[in-house]
């Protein structure tokens, strides 16, 4: 998918909302777009999915199956959370069965009564995330797709990005939690001053800290598989004490090194820690 | 598409939108119809039904296709494409044929003398039938993408119509409201039928053109 010399304004006179915008969307790439509130992500992401038309320039190349999940899902609509996805599965043509895999692996199961106008605000987000994943999509836009989610569904959500990007769809989201950092070959993008500009990652030039988590063992391996699934790498070391526990055996909960203390950490120290 | 207009016509029931334009109808026929219809009146009856209505079609047109949030509207377009606005009008469109039939059988029950020929009631039909059309394209020229001021649509809305009957007493070729309630009632329907049918296609298509052209830059 490419976009040429993209200029874009909302009316006529208006200033241009983004201008000389050029990108070359490979398949199996996971684009994430950040920059400041107001400056242009979800009108971006809005031309991608061919929601919005350029006013200059083109996008070419587009994935017939293209699925959006809005920032914020309009749960002002008089159905139930089953009842609007059961519509949204046969407007994309697709079996009802869909419905129970994505409810499932996004945790919503228990909404499926729920009228959408009742549901708070990161369970419509749910809603919002499932009809646009439950379609398989070539081209997957999700605008802010980490906000009010749960620990557990953002691990999902982006385990579901990473799937589809193995699979050869092209994901773009907007996101200020930097939650997809964590998968392997992401391109940053940053919108500003109406451009969008290619970031190259600084995380080494940030400084590391290593942050530590003492927890009952029988919850370890659940946190550190999360924590994986974020990015992390997580180092799981017992306490001296339960060196001597006979029944305790870390090859069988993580394999990872030991150290004194439970501490996970995404690099090695580099001279900050915090508790 | 078969499968949007259904989803798009069950919100619009299921939020009982749909009410003010069945209540709409409701004033109309009933005090159309309060005091009978004597023998002879039928059709004269029914070109008055289905000029008066227009408005109301155009009012449940533009109900349903605002009933969908903006964003509910990106979600199907990021789905269908550019079938959304089809799905829409369609949908508009079978709501009204509905509201219509309803203004066909009405008198049937309550107003008319006697059972009209056959020849009256294809004749009324046809008329509600280009009132649906001209109702529906109206309501989707004042829908919020293209107006998103609620209160300029509802003056376009109504200025539309209001526009439709005082420039259309002097003429067939604008949109001929007021002209087939005239020809009816001067008992003329029928030689004038063919230049209405015309003209009431042609402003229909010119509106549909109008409503996609604009609808390409406002999503």
């Amino acid at each position: 998918m490419r976009v040429s010399e993209l200029y874009f304004r909302y009316r006529r006179n208006d200033p241009w909302v983004l201008t000389e915008v050029a990108l070359d969307l490979a398949p199996g790439s996971v684009i994430e777009v950040a920059g400041p509130n107001g400056t242009g992500k979800s009108t971006l992401l809005r031309l991608l999915a061919g929601l919005l038309q350029p006013t200059k320039g083109t996008i070419s190349g587009r994935p017939a199956l293209v699925g959006y999940a809005p920032e914020r899902f309009p749960a002002a609509q008089p159905f139930t959370v089953a009842g609007y996805l059961r519509h949204m599965a046969a407007v994309r043509g697709l079996a009802p069965e869909v419905i129970e895999e994505w409810t499932a692996r996004l945790r919503m199961d228990h909404l499926l009564g729920q009228r959408l106008p009742d549901l708070s605000k990161g369970s419509a987000h749910k809603v919002g995330l499932a009809q646009a994943l439950f379609c398989s999509p070539g081209l997957l836009i999700l605008d802010e797709p980490f906000a009010g989610l749960d620990q557990a569904t953002r691990a999902e959500v982006a385990l579901a990005v990473e799937r589809l990007a193995a699979d050869g769809g092209i994901v773009v989201a907007s996101d200020h939690q930097g939650d997809l950092r964590g998968l392997p070959g992401v391109i940053r993008y940053e919108v500003r001053e109406s451009r969008v500009w290619r970031r190259e990652v600084e995380e080494a030039a940030e400084p590391l800290v290593t942050v530590s988590v003492r927890l009952p063992l029988s919850r370890a391996g659940l946190l550190t598989a999360r924590l994986r699934a974020e990015g992390h790498e997580p180092l799981l070391d017992q306490d001296p004490a339960l060196n001597q526990d006979p029944s305790f055996n870390p090859s069988s909960a993580q394999d990872h090194s030991l150290s004194p203390d439970h501490s996970l950490s995404r690099e090695p120290l580099l001279g900050q820690e915090a508790e | 598409m078969i499968a949007l207009i259904r989803f798009r016509f069950a919100a619009f029931v299921r939020s009982h939108r749909v009410f003010q334009p069945v209540l709409g109808v409701f004033v109309v026929l009933g005090l159309l119809y309060a005091s009978g219809v004597p023998l002879g009146n039928e059709l004269s009856s029914y070109a008055d039904s289905a000029a008066i209505l227009v408005p109301v079609f155009a009012w449940a047109a533009r109900g349903l296709l605002d009933n969908e949030p903006d964003e509910q509207r990106m979600i199907a377009r990021a789905a269908v494409g550019r079938g959304e606005q089809a799905g829409g009008l369609v949908a508009a469109f079978a709501c009204n044929l509905l509201l219509a039939a309803f203004a066909l059988v009405w008198p049937l029950l309550t107003g008319f003398a006697a059972l009209p020929g056959a020849d009256v009631l294809l004749i009324g039909a046809l008329l509600h039938l280009l009132s649906v059309i001209g109702g529906t394209v109206l309501g989707a020229l004042t829908s919020r993408p293209l107006l998103p001021s609620p209160a300029i649509s509802l003056i376009a809305l109504l200025g539309g119509y209001i526009g439709i009957l005082v420039v259309g007493s002097g003429s067939v070729w604008v949109f001929p409201a007021m002209s087939w309630m005239r020809a009816a009632n001067h008992g003329e329907l029928t030689a004038h039928l063919p230049a209405i049918i015309a003209s009431a296609t042609l402003w229909s298509l010119a509106g549909l053109a109008a409503y996609g052209w604009l609808r390409r830059t406002r999503p």
